[in-house]
């Protein structure tokens, strides 16, 4: 896998390259702000781009405009955002939209394993979600079809947002996958969702349905 | 000039020279009356004086030659003559010449000339009168008042006959006459003029109008020494005559110099007070004393002390009323304006109009719709106005200066109409009257600028403050959580490149790592307490978190409309505080946040269900909600019944 960094932080970024490489993956390009970034990725056409959301010069959002615009102009380049806090709606938003989107939390790289799968399903085109935004999105658990669902149910659910597999999620529930077929059809059922067999749409679906929520 | 000069010094010292001759040598008769001789002196070397004054600058200026050669033949230069009837001939005739130059100066005041060319007659007709009839009385054959009954009169070889009282008398009247026209011309000439030359004018007419006034105080003055048995009252009127010569003399002066020119409105003022207040004081001194004089008997002690303590009482009362009555009369405007201003001055009183309106009820007193008080603001170290518009440096618009309040340091400046300073009464009065309403206003504006910096300057510190959480929450998430990230992101590269035989180390650097994660998760906690990232994306996405992180149920109502950032801010941290609060002694089931935003202002509401009786305490959290929301300009109502809930609203001014 070819990837591009865009981090200012040096140090950080080394660590992220080096662990990636241990992982077998390509550093095409490591860059420090927005306007590099955007550079590089026409240059090399990537097919992952892990930006950081504050970088020079305003330490403000333009990574994440950086990585909307790289979506905007080369769709075969993915994008997985990573941020020291939890952002905003506008983040689900983006990875809700359309595959090739990610967004975690920078300390998410602790969990080696974790990390680099997510990033593998994103340049591969699907989703990853932090598990803490997704908790936000569960949060107003009152709602009615929500509080139909299980705890265990819940938890599949808070999976499937992240962007998890069904594989993903029987690995981490120590379940088979014919168990997490089963709670997600019934998640499905229960708020009225359709029953797609795409992993992607399936997240799709979950995320808009979490985002209309109120 | 130099010929005019000369003969200007020749007249003037011949005056001096005669009058200290009649000085040196008084006429007999005048040893009775000595006190009578510096009146004399008076009415003939003032009008000299002041001519040779004026001469000397300007020596064409006729008005300098009508007093230099005007008062040359009232000069009593009986001793000095020689021939000793035609010396007291001379001076029994002269006397009209008294009035000669006076009317002279009426005819052609200011300027030197006549009024217009018709004004030629009477003017002519006036010089043939006065020559005639002087000229006439030289021929008169009576014998001389005693003591010179003895002398001998060059005329009495003749006897008067019958028809000449038909020349006489038209002769007479033309004397008469032509001071009515004298008056006439002045009172014209005041009629048409303005500025400067109606000033001079005006100082004309006082001089004038006090030969009349003279008049009605020398008959009371006869009347009450006549009923005490006093002098005889031709002398007095004779002295008092003089003494109006060296009045009118002294008026031209000081019109002809310019020299306190518009003093005149004042000296006309106080004139006719007193005059007033001494004719009618004069008068009841005179009923008094004629009325008790009939009961006590003529000239005793008590009739006196009675009248004169009776006038005496009635001195003050009565120069107050009649100085009202005057201002009244006289001078209508000066009288409204202070007025006015003394009834503003009341409804500042009674605080139905703020002090800072006395700028435009003194401009409204003067009837200058220019004029304008600013305030002198020690504090501030400038003139300001009432609006707490600073001013440091005056406006240079041709508008005049004057000074309101104490000499020294000036409370304020009024700027007006350079032309009311011909009008110093209207003027002084205004502004004497406005000066407790200024000084007051000056307060008021000076505290209320002083309150403006205060609480511009809170509210900077708290826009700091909230700028320094943001610089902190920066500092928390860029610089030591990514080191913690960093730090553990090496830990697991050298955990996963460890050989095999190493394993054993791997559940400790798992526990080094989790450590690690906990510790990013702690500083990511606090930087969210010092300010919440999502304040970034609005007040109501903010609020909603708090809603989340909140151990009470929270509903929130917040429009997602974006206001100025330290609004919001503002906004957020009340609701914090305002939750804080709720959770910490409500006793609350559930709280309800509601932000609206209207007209300008954002109205944050937050009500909880709980106990109550909150009370904003020193140093307690809604103290300091106070605080803040008044740092923004704001207002906070807390209503909190017992029993009855907590209702914490807030009012934010925002332009969106």
């Amino acid at each position: 896998m070819r990837i591009v960094i865009a981090e200012d932080a040096v140090l950080l970024r080394e660590g992220l390259a080096g662990l990636l490489e241990d992982a077998g993956h390509r550093i095409v390009a490591r860059v420090g702000d927005g306007e590099s970034l955007l550079a590089v990725v026409s240059e090399h056409e990537p097919d992952l781009a892990i930006v950081d959301v504050r970088m020079p010069p305003t330490y403000d959002d333009e990574g994440l405009r950086a990585a909307v615009q790289i979506r905007q102009l080369h769709s075969e380049t993915s994008v997985l955002v990573l941020s020291q806090h939890i952002e905003s709606r506008h983040v689900v938003d983006l990875v809700g939209s359309g595959g090739g989107f990610g967004y975690l939390l920078k300390d998410r790289v602790l969990d080696v394993d974790g990390f680099l799968e997510s990033a593998e399903r994103v340049a591969r085109g699907g989703s990853a979600l932090d598990p803490e935004v997704v908790k936000q999105l569960l949060a107003p658990a009152d709602d009615e079809p929500l509080a139909e669902l299980t705890p265990r149910e819940r938890e599949v659910l808070a999976l499937i947002a992240e962007g998890k597999t069904n594989a993903g999620i029987a690995k981490q529930l120590w379940v088979t996958e014919k168990t997490v077929e089963t709670h997600v059809s019934s998640i499905l059922g229960k708020l009225g969702l359709p029953r797609s067999v795409d992993a992607h749409r399936r997240v799709l679906a979950v995320l808009a349905f979490l985002r209309a929520a109120p | 000039m130099r010929i005019y000069r000369v003969a200007v010094v020749v007249v003037f010292a011949a005056t001096v020279a005669l009058v200290v001759g009649s000085l040196v040598a008084p006429p007999t008769e005048e040893h009775r009356h000595l006190w009578l001789l510096p009146f004399v002196a008076l009415a003939t070397l003032t009008p000299s004086v002041i001519g040779v004054l004026i001469a000397l600058r300007q020596p064409r200026n006729v008005i300098a030659w009508i007093l230099l050669v005007g008062s040359l033949p009232t000069v009593r230069i009986v001793t000095l003559i020689p021939a000793r009837g035609w010396a007291l001939q001379w001076d029994r005739a002269m006397w009209p010449l008294l009035y000669g130059w006076p009317i002279a100066i009426a005819f052609v005041f200011p300027d030197g000339r006549l009024l217009s060319r018709r004004w030629r007659v009477p003017a002519a007709a006036a010089v043939v009168c006065f020559v005639g009839f002087v000229g006439l009385a030289m021929f008169d054959p009576a014998r001389f008042d005693p003591p010179n009954e003895s002398v001998h009169n060059p005329m009495s070889f003749w006897h008067a006959p019958g028809w000449l009282v038909a020349v006489w008398l038209p002769l007479w009247l033309g004397i008469l006459a032509s001071l009515t026209a004298g008056a006439l011309a002045v009172w014209l000439r005041l009629r048409r003029s303005s500025g400067v030359r109606r000033l001079q004018m005006l100082w004309l007419a006082w001089a004038g109008g006090l030969i009349p006034l003279g008049l009605v105080w020398c008959g009371l003055g006869s009347v009450i020494a006549w009923w005490f048995g006093g002098a005889s009252s031709s002398r007095l009127l004779y002295a008092f005559l003089l003494l109006m010569e060296t009045g009118v003399a002294a008026a031209v002066g000081i019109a002809v110099v310019r020299y306190k020119l518009y003093a005149i409105e004042q000296l006309i003022n106080r004139t006719l007070v007193y005059a007033v207040l001494t004719i009618i004081l004069g008068a009841t001194y005179a009923l008094i004393a004629v009325l008790l004089g009939i009961a006590a008997g003529r000239g005793s002690a008590w009739v006196t002390a009675t009248a004169t303590l009776a006038v005496a009482a009635a001195f003050r009362p009565l120069r107050g009323r009649i100085q009202l009555g005057v201002d009244r009369r006289f001078d209508r405007q000066r009288f409204a304006g202070v007025r006015l201003v003394e009834a503003f001055e009341r409804e500042v009183r009674d605080g139905r109009r703020p002090p800072e309106e006395i700028g435009v009820v003194v401009a409204q007193a003067l009837l200058d719709p220019l004029a304008e008080i600013v305030f002198w603001l020690p504090a501030s170290h400038s003139f300001g106005r009432a609006t707490g518009e600073l001013l440091p440096v005056l406006p240079d618009d041709g508008r005049t200066r004057t000074a309101v309040g104490s000499r020294g340091e000036p409370t304020a400046i009024l700027l007006h109409d350079p032309r009311l300073l011909e009008r110093p009464n209207l003027l002084h009065g205004v502004v004497r009257a406005a000066r407790l309403s200024s000084e007051i206003a000056r307060w008021r504006v000076e505290v209320r600028l002083q309150l403006q910096e205060v609480e511009a300057s809170r509210a900077r510190i708290v826009e700091a403050g909230y700028e320094e959480r943001r610089r902190l929450e920066r500092d928390l998430h860029d610089g030591a959580q990514q080191r913690l990230v960093s730090l553990g992101l090496q830990i697991r590269r050298m955990q996963r490149s460890l050989p095999r035989e190493a394993a054993i180390l791997v559940p400790a650097l798992d526990k080094i790592v989790d450590e690690v994660g906990a510790a990013i998760t702690d500083l990511r906690q606090i930087a969210a307490g010092v300010r919440p990232v999502r304040l970034d994306e609005g007040l109501a996405s903010a609020l909603a978190d708090l809603a989340r992180t909140s151990p009470i149920p929270v509903e929130v109502d917040a429009p997602v409309e974006r206001l100025a950032a330290s609004v919001e801010a503002a906004a957020y941290f009340i609701a914090c505080e305002a939750l804080t609060n709720a959770v910490k002694h409500s006793s609350a089931s559930k709280v309800s946040m509601k932000v609206s935003h209207r007209d300008g202002t954002l109205m944050l509401t937050v009500a909880d269900d709980g106990i109550g009786g909150a009370a904003p305490r020193r140093g307690s959290g809604l103290a300091g909600l106070h605080d803040r929301v008044a740092a923004h300009g704001g207002q906070l109502e807390i209503a909190s019944p017992i029993a009855s809930g907590t209702r914490i609203q807030a009012a934010l001014p925002c332009e969106s």
